[in-house]
């Protein structure tokens, strides 16, 4: 963790001298460098995924591959079909996912949340994984020829907005609290239903294991091709609704009080959020962590306000999803090992780490 | 003292408008509850521009249900508030914002925020569709740092202030809104005796110096009666007194109200009326 190059900076502010406190951190100060400074980390990294792994690339056969020129055609295929589209789709679900974090974070006002409690994640994996297993139902019926990502990507909008009416109470107003739990109960039952046709599906686990953990194996051109629509429209949206999450992030009277329509800001913000979440995981799967930590470190580096935090969030989300990715084919040569492991393995520990670190502010 | 009309349940000793202002807020025969129980029935009071109203009562008697109501926080199941003539709820609500700003009690702000970043979002209502801050937008908020004596704490995480320099934050945040009307609810709560001094000059002074019109729940009925050029006693849900704090603040009205013996003397400084509670009345003596 402490080695990635992200965590720099972590002054507490009682650590800060009385005559800094006058102005803001130099990291908020000059916001635009530190964004300037995470896409260049971002598109050097990107090299580097495409550079590292089993067979070493050199860059000068990248960029000639990228400019068009003449390679070798097992150099082109490494790079152009395995390996580009592989960090490309990285990037953009990293983003998303860490975005879809920091909405969620704001809208529930809860430091824990993450994109999982808008139902999206645990919607997508379980209909992509009842896509995967159609034959067990469909056994002489053709179904129509749809890939597992569009599946996945619809049923995870259908979940997402399941648990959105069902946070509504009677007054037709969700609350946060009611949120967050309805988010929680509506992800298990879907876990269990797809703990069920697991049972029935013994057979075809393994490609369902890798929709459960999160895995960029064999990710292709296709893939691309699902998110990055999404990527374009998405994020933005979510950048601009910063302005708006500010204001809900100070409580739902104190945003009436400003003029906010806080039912429909609210109801913006999670239609964002479930938009970012179902596109990336409808594509890479369920990757935890991403969404909660992305958030937090940018946080611990330009403060709260969501006009930087999201934008932030999302290359941070980019950097971690690549740099994980990295290490899980650098970690192993003979067994593709999904990347969705290896974020579970960084950001548990992680977890821990801002549990007991909001312990002992408290 | 003339600046106030008043439509009382019980004790009609209202003073009636001379300067034939329109109210600012009109509220009409509320009632508001929640879910199944109602907390306020039939309340009418008029807010005439420019005054300093004090809204006092034992605990559960409906100030804060009232004041969240007049705020257009709370919805009444009967009723309508009026804004300058127009009923709020059918009144957009950023348009309500940009009259009417509300200090609900025991805000939280999110962790690290900064006093600055927290003042900022006063704007929201004024801001454009892109809701990037304009020249007027930095005056605003410069402006309310300043009345708040915030401007040293603006690039101040709100977590590491006192309890009475975050209430003057959460204060700047309304004042940064620039509306004529002021909403506090219960503002000094939890503040030592100077800074609820503080926060109450500072509300004096906006009342002065800006002739904001202001309406603050407050449970110190010396500091309403010292401050408030009206004092509104409630009481289950009902206004029971109503007035210049000279004529409400009773020792019959304290028996009434919380069921408490008081003397009730002059202030030597100020002139104003001060209670001094000494004893609960007997439940016998009650009846």
């Amino acid at each position: 963790m402490s080695s990635s190059p992200i965590t720099v900076s972590q002054k507490t502010p009682n650590a800060r001298s009385a005559q800094a406190l006058n102005r803001p951190p130099f990291l908020v100060r000059n916001f635009p460098f530190v964004i300037v400074v995470g896409l260049l980390l971002l598109v050097f990294l990107l090299m580097a995924h495409v550079n590292i792994g089993t067979a070493n690339i050199s860059l000068g056969d990248i960029i000639n591959v990228l400019t068009g020129k003449q390679v070798d055609s097992v150099t082109y295929t490494i790079v152009y079909e395995l390996r580009l589209p592989r960090a490309l789709v990285a990037v953009a679900a990293g983003a998303m996912l860490a975005l879809a974090g920091a909405i969620m974070q704001a809208v529930t006002r809860n430091p824990l949340a993450d994109p999982d409690l808008t139902g999206a994640t645990a919607g997508a994996v379980f209909f992509a994984v009842l896509w995967l297993s159609r034959d067990l139902f469909y056994r002489n019926v053709a179904p129509p020829d749809v890939g597992v990502p569009a599946v996945a990507l619809v049923g995870s909008v259908i979940t997402g907005g399941f648990v959105y009416i069902l946070s509504r109470g009677r007054d037709k107003q969700s609350n946060t609290m009611r949120m967050v739990l309805t988010g929680v109960m509506v992800a298990a039952i879907f876990r269990s239903l797809t703990s069920l046709v697991l049972l029935i599906n013994q057979n075809a686990t393994n490609g369902i294991l890798m929709w459960l953990i999160g895995s960029l194996n064999g990710v292709t051109w296709s893939h691309w091709g699902t998110i990055w629509p999404w990527a374009v429209v998405t994020l933005p949206l979510g950048f601009a609704c910063a302005g708006v999450a500010n204001v809900l992030h100070l409580g739902d009277d104190i945003a009436t009080g400003l003029g906010s329509r806080v039912e429909l800001a609210r109801l913006l913000l999670l239609f964002v959020a479930v938009l970012l979440t179902a596109a990336s995981v409808s594509v890479v799967g369920a990757l935890g962590f991403l969404g909660l930590m992305s958030p937090h470190i940018a946080r611990r580096l330009v403060g709260n306000d969501a006009r930087r935090v999201f934008p932030l969030s999302a290359i941070i989300g980019a950097i971690i999803l690549l740099l994980a990715d990295i290490l899980a084919r650098a970690l192993t040569t003979t067994v593709a090992l999904p990347v969705g492991a290896v974020m579970a393995l960084l950001g548990a520990p992680f977890l821990i780490y801002l549990l007991r670190r909001r312990a002992r502010s408290v | 003292m003339n600046d106030i009309t008043v439509k009382t349940n019980r004790l009609p000793q209202g003073h009636v408008s001379t300067n034939g202002h329109h109210p600012v807020i009109k509220a009409e025969t509320l009632n508001i509850g929640y879910g199944q129980r109602t907390v306020v029935e039939g309340l009418s009071l008029d807010l005439l521009k420019g005054g300093i109203t004090a809204l006092v009562g034992p605990n559960g008697s409906g100030k804060s249900t009232l004041l969240k109501t007049l705020a257009r926080l709370l919805k009444p199941s009967a009723g309508e508030v009026f804004l300058n003539g127009k009923a709020i709820s059918r009144m957009s609500t950023s348009v309500v914002a940009q009259e009417i700003a509300v200090l609900p009690q025991g805000p939280v702000a999110p962790p690290g925020l900064t006093v600055g970043e927290l003042v900022e979002q006063g704007r929201y209502p004024h801001a454009g569709p892109l809701k990037m801050l304009r020249k007027q937008d930095y005056s605003a908020i410069s402006e309310a740092l300043r009345l708040t004596g915030m401007e040293d704490f603006t690039h101040r995480s709100l977590d590491n202030l006192s309890g009475g320099e975050k209430q003057r934050a959460w204060i700047a945040l309304a004042l940064a809104q620039e509306t004529p009307v002021l909403l506090l609810d219960e503002p000094t709560t939890f503040l030592d005796i100077g800074h609820q001094l503080e926060v109450l000059e500072l509300v004096e002074k906006l009342n002065r110096d800006k002739g904001m019109t202001v309406v603050l729940v407050v449970h110190d009925l010396n500091h309403a009666a010292r401050y408030a050029t009206r004092m509104v006693a409630l009481k289950d849900g009902l206004i029971v007194a109503d007035g210049p704090p000279s004529e409400v603040l009773t020792a019959d009205l304290l028996n009434f109200l919380f069921g408490v013996h008081a003397h009730i003397i002059s202030d030597p400084e100020t002139g104003k009326p001060v209670c001094l509670p000494y004893a609960v009345v007997a439940t016998a003596e009650k009846e």
